[in-house]
């Protein structure tokens, strides 16, 4: 069996272009490919950090943001644990489609899923929203903030972690729906193939 | 036998100038002395140099007789040394010898390979000079033989000519034909006439390859198509030849698109009409490119085949795009998926209308997969090894951009959309129309569901998308929970309907006007939907695993992808099983608990504290045991069958429990003797007995703690106590214990404080 004690899923949602596939890359591999094509359907990443000396697995669904791919994705919707959704500082139409979002986020996700909103390219010179902006919005739609480049790596390993440390928190105050400690003791108790959720306990 | 003697010289030296050394030494020591007025009164500075002296004398001699302690050693090997000198300078003559021959040796070699190599060079000339006479003759034989045979029509020689004539270096050839001075003219005469008979080649070539195409003549075309690698036109020959395809490959779609309009739409094969023209078209691409590919191969060389397969994709973009739309349209499913979106589709009742068009969606788009597998098995066959990374990616980005990928994502996504509104509605419906069959521990819905949720992703599965599969197993785990459990839930809290009325059930009763047998009824849809849950986590886990092995992954990430969405099953088992212990605690709490307190408050009745008389007469009647067992066997007996065997068996345990604590309760309230402690634990026993008999599993250790009260109150003397009390893996505290002890009549209080436990 893996070692690890929490698994929690993380979604990427938002308009196409705006960096999700990057930010990944960057958190998963250290990398930032130029010139990445846009995401066919959903892609799947891995990732374990450790934070207070416990061990955490990110499952990562880094979603396209074509319209045409959207039935796709929102199946992903409900057992996630935490929304990344993000925006393009220096675009205003990707901020400006983020109520659009926020309605699918309600329809789709559990009601207490972690939604954190991120603007993405900092690195940028033409920035069209300022971080006042992105602030007030999270904070009118109760999402955590913050503002990154996947160029630069800047604040993307915090992005994760910050999720990460939040989603054990609240794993370890038993608030979770689903893949809590509690339930996945039964699950290991009640099936032997179903692939454990988390272990140790 | 010289070096040895040097050798001994400068020892026997070295020797001399230690000794002198060390007398001059004392000489300087004695001159200060003369200095000194009182020579007799030697001071204690002088004393202790001269021992010092002493002292390195003795040194030196011991050095000296070490020294020479080690001649005779020394001698011996000089002596081997002088035995082996005569054999030394055979040695040097040999090898002086040795050295000669092979320095002799070295000077022939490299005379002999300078006049290879010059040899070389020479018979490289003579071939280079063969080569160009032979291209000589070969340009006269070629500007003969092209005019002739171009004359003749014979084209396949004359383009043989031709490309033999471009297969010379041309550089090479004029150097050739300014070198022949007194011939110079004939051969730039030949190059040029050749030049011309080639332009006038391929004008030819490319005309009769034209009229060939108009006229439909696939002979000829291939006959010409095969011709113009010859005359170095292999873009153009390709270019040329793909278009003719696409011809070909459209008036057959056309054909098959006008059949399909003329089709009626009570044909069988009108519901899968749209498929089906795209599995045609898509078969006439792949023969085309299966049938022509060994011609590419062979006249045109590896490598080729993408560009053809480019063409001939552009026609499939084409093509398809008019299929898919007219599907789009005909079938409605812009309305369709949009109204389903806003959630006002209007169901015509049985989402059963779905199955034909989810059926066609997920068969078009199976298609769409194959043809997309057979594309790229194709290229990277023709292409070589290092190369296929770069031509494979060519392909790739062709096909990212190409309209026919674009609309099946799109034709994909209203599928999930249909998909998931069929799982769902279906599933509803089950639930809807869920029945109780007799001899069937669970009730009908259990099945229906996973037979509608194993086909949904089946389905999916044949679309050949992974991402499809994964959407659909997603939107599984959503219906199972949201529908399937949420309904289970919902009866299992409501509680099991004992039939054993309190004054509160009793009043509802009459006001709903409920008939006993409603409660019947309730009763076993409490008992069917109780063992639902625990079928229904078998299902689910067969379902993952069943599904890791039979869906196709074509890579890794798609593997755990799957393996990803599949892990969301588990939340189901999880919800399942939350299902499972409310209900299983509902059960315990309406059909155990309150009938199992009073039988055994009936043990209050009893007293224990036994004469001999009264105990053997206790013990003939068991007045206890055997009606709470029989009682006991009743319900376990009405679970039995009913139950699935993993509920039953927490049925059971839970009787157990309750069996434990409600015991000790009443023990507690009684008073025993030494007889008394004796029936009950022949009682206990009994009990144990009994319900350990009911499964297959141990629930001897549910009971311990009561079977140690048991033990504690059938000991003979207090101090007992001592001897067992380490025995066991005690369930009491001590203090509970010394509580038990004190039920015992016969034990005085004052000893039982006094144990120390």
């Amino acid at each position: 069996m893996e070692d690890y004690k929490f698994l929690f899923k993380v979604v990427l949602v938002g308009n196409a272009g705006v960096g999700k596939t990057c930010l990944v890359r960057r958190f998963t591999q250290g990398l930032f490919p130029p010139g990445q094509g846009a995401t066919i359907g959903v892609d799947f990443m891995i990732k374990t950090v450790e934070i207070e000396n416990e061990k955490v697995k990110l499952q990562i669904w880094d979603t396209a943001g074509q319209e045409r791919f959207r039935s796709i994705t929102h199946s992903y919707y409900r057992s996630a644990h935490a929304l990344i959704l993000v925006y393009d500082i220096s675009c205003q139409p990707t901020f400006d489609c983020l109520p659009d979002w926020l309605k699918e986020i309600e329809e789709y996700a559990s009601s207490k899923v972690l939604r954190v909103l991120v603007g993405n390219k900092i690195d940028r010179d033409d920035r069209e929203i300022p971080t006042h902006v992105g602030e007030d919005f999270a904070q009118r739609h109760n999402m955590y903030y913050l503002e990154t480049s996947a160029k630069e790596s800047d604040n993307v390993e915090n992005l994760f972690v910050k999720i990460a440390t939040e989603l054990m928190e609240q794993a370890k105050s038993k608030e979770l729906p689903r893949y809590d400690e509690i339930n996945s003791q039964n699950i290991n108790r009640r099936t032997t193939s179903i692939d454990v959720t988390c272990c140790g306990n | 036998m010289e070096s040895s003697q040097i050798a001994d010289f400068n020892f026997s030296n070295q020797l001399k100038f230690n000794i002198q050394d060390l007398t001059s030494q004392e000489d300087s020591g004695e001159s200060s002395d003369e200095f000194s007025p009182e020579n007799e009164f030697l001071t204690e500075e002088h004393r202790k140099l001269y021992s010092q002296l002493t002292q390195k004398e003795n040194e030196v001699e011991n050095e000296l007789e070490k020294l020479l302690s080690r001649h005779c050693h020394l001698e011996t090997k000089i002596r081997g040394i002088t035995k082996v000198l005569p054999n030394l300078e055979i040695i040097h003559s040999d090898a002086k010898q040795l050295y000669e021959m092979i320095s002799f040796a070295s000077t022939l070699a490299e005379n002999v390979s300078h006049k290879v190599r010059k040899l070389d060079i020479a018979r490289s000339r003579v071939s280079e000079c063969q080569q160009r006479v032979h291209d000589l003759l070969d340009l006269q034989l070629c500007c003969d033989g092209v005019q002739t045979s171009m004359n003749s029509g014979d084209f396949e020689k004359a383009a043989a000519h031709i490309h033999r004539y471009l297969a010379m270096d041309q550089n090479l050839l004029e150097k050739t034909a300014d070198d022949v001075h007194q011939d110079s003219k004939s051969v730039n005469n030949s190059i040029s006439l050749l030049k011309e008979a080639a332009v006038k080649l391929q004008e030819i070539l490319t005309s009769k390859f034209n009229d060939a195409v108009a006229k439909q003549d696939s002979n000829s075309v291939e006959r010409f198509f095969k011709l113009f690698p010859l005359l170095g036109m292999h873009d153009y020959g390709i270019e040329k030849f793909s278009d003719y395809l696409v011809d070909k490959v459209e008036t057959s779609s056309r054909k098959h698109m006008k059949t399909a309009s003329e089709t009626s739409l009570t044909d069988k094969r009108a519901a899968v009409l749209y498929s089906d023209l795209l599995t045609h078209l898509f078969e006439d691409i792949a023969r085309t490119i299966e049938t022509h590919q060994p011609l590419v191969e062979t006249y045109y060389g590896p490598g080729r085949l993408l560009k053809l397969v480019c063409r001939l994709q552009d026609e499939c973009d084409r093509a398809s795009q008019a299929v898919l739309s007219e599907m789009w349209r005909s079938r409605g499913l812009e309305k369709l998926t949009s109204s389903i979106k806003s959630g006002t589709h209007k169901s015509r009742g049985d989402p059963k209308e779905f199955d034909q068009l989810l059926g066609e969606l997920a068969t078009a788009h199976s298609r769409y997969s194959l043809y997309l597998h057979f594309l790229r098995r194709k290229i990277s066959m023709d292409t070589e090894e290092e190369k296929q990374p770069t031509v494979l990616a060519a392909l790739e980005e062709k096909l990212k951009s190409c309209v026919l990928c674009r609309t099946m994502e799109e034709l994909l996504s209203a599928y999930l959309i249909l998909e998931h509104h069929y799982m769902e509605e279906s599933v509803r419906k089950a639930i809807a129309m869920d029945t109780i069959e007799s001899g069937s521990q669970c009730s009908s819905m259990i099945d229906d569901v996973f037979f509608i949720v194993k086909k949904s992703i089946r389905r999916a599965s044949s679309t050949g998308s992974i991402d499809g599969v994964c959407a659909v197993i997603n939107n599984a785990c959503g219906v199972l929970e949201n529908e399937m459990c949420t309904k289970l839930n919902a009866t299992l809290k409501q509680g099991y309907p004992t039939g054993y009325l309190d004054l509160a059930q009793a009043y509802s009763m009459i006001h709903a006007r409920l008939q006993p047998s409603d409660t019947e009824q309730a009763k076993s849809l409490f008992i069917a939907h109780l063992n639902n849950t625990e079928i229904g986590s078998e299902y689910v886990t067969t379902l993952a695993s069943g599904l890791a092995q039979e869906v196709q992954c074509p890579t890794q990430t798609d593997r755990s992808k799957l393996e990803g969405c599949l892990s969301g099953l588990s939340s189901v088992c999880a919800a399942m099983g939350m299902a499972q212990d409310l209900g299983l605690q509902q059960l315990a709490n309406a059909a155990i608990k309150p009938r199992l307190a009073p039988w055994i408050d009936s043990f209050l009745a009893l007293s224990h504290n036994l004469t001999e008389e009264e105990f053997s007469s206790y013990e003939a009647n068991e007045p206890f045991v055997r009606s709470l067992i029989a009682n006991i066997d009743g319900i376990v007996s009405e679970f039995r069958s009913s139950l699935t065997s993993g509920n039953f068996e927490s049925l059971v345990t839970f009787l157990a429990d309750e069996v434990n604590s409600q015991m000790e309760r009443v023990i507690m309230k009684m008073e025993f003797n030494r007889l008394g402690g004796l029936a009950l634990e022949r009682e206990v026993r009994a009990l144990t007995g009994y319900l350990n008999s009911t499964t297959s599993m141990s629930i001897r250790e549910r009971l311990a703690r009561l079977g140690q009260v048991a033990k504690l109150l059938n000991m003979e003397k207090i101090n007992e106590i001592s001897d067992i009390w380490t025995r066991f893996n005690w369930r009491l505290a001590p203090g509970e214990v010394k509580k038990v002890l004190k039920l015992r009549v016969d034990f005085p209080k004052e000893e039982i404080m006094k144990l120390k436990l």
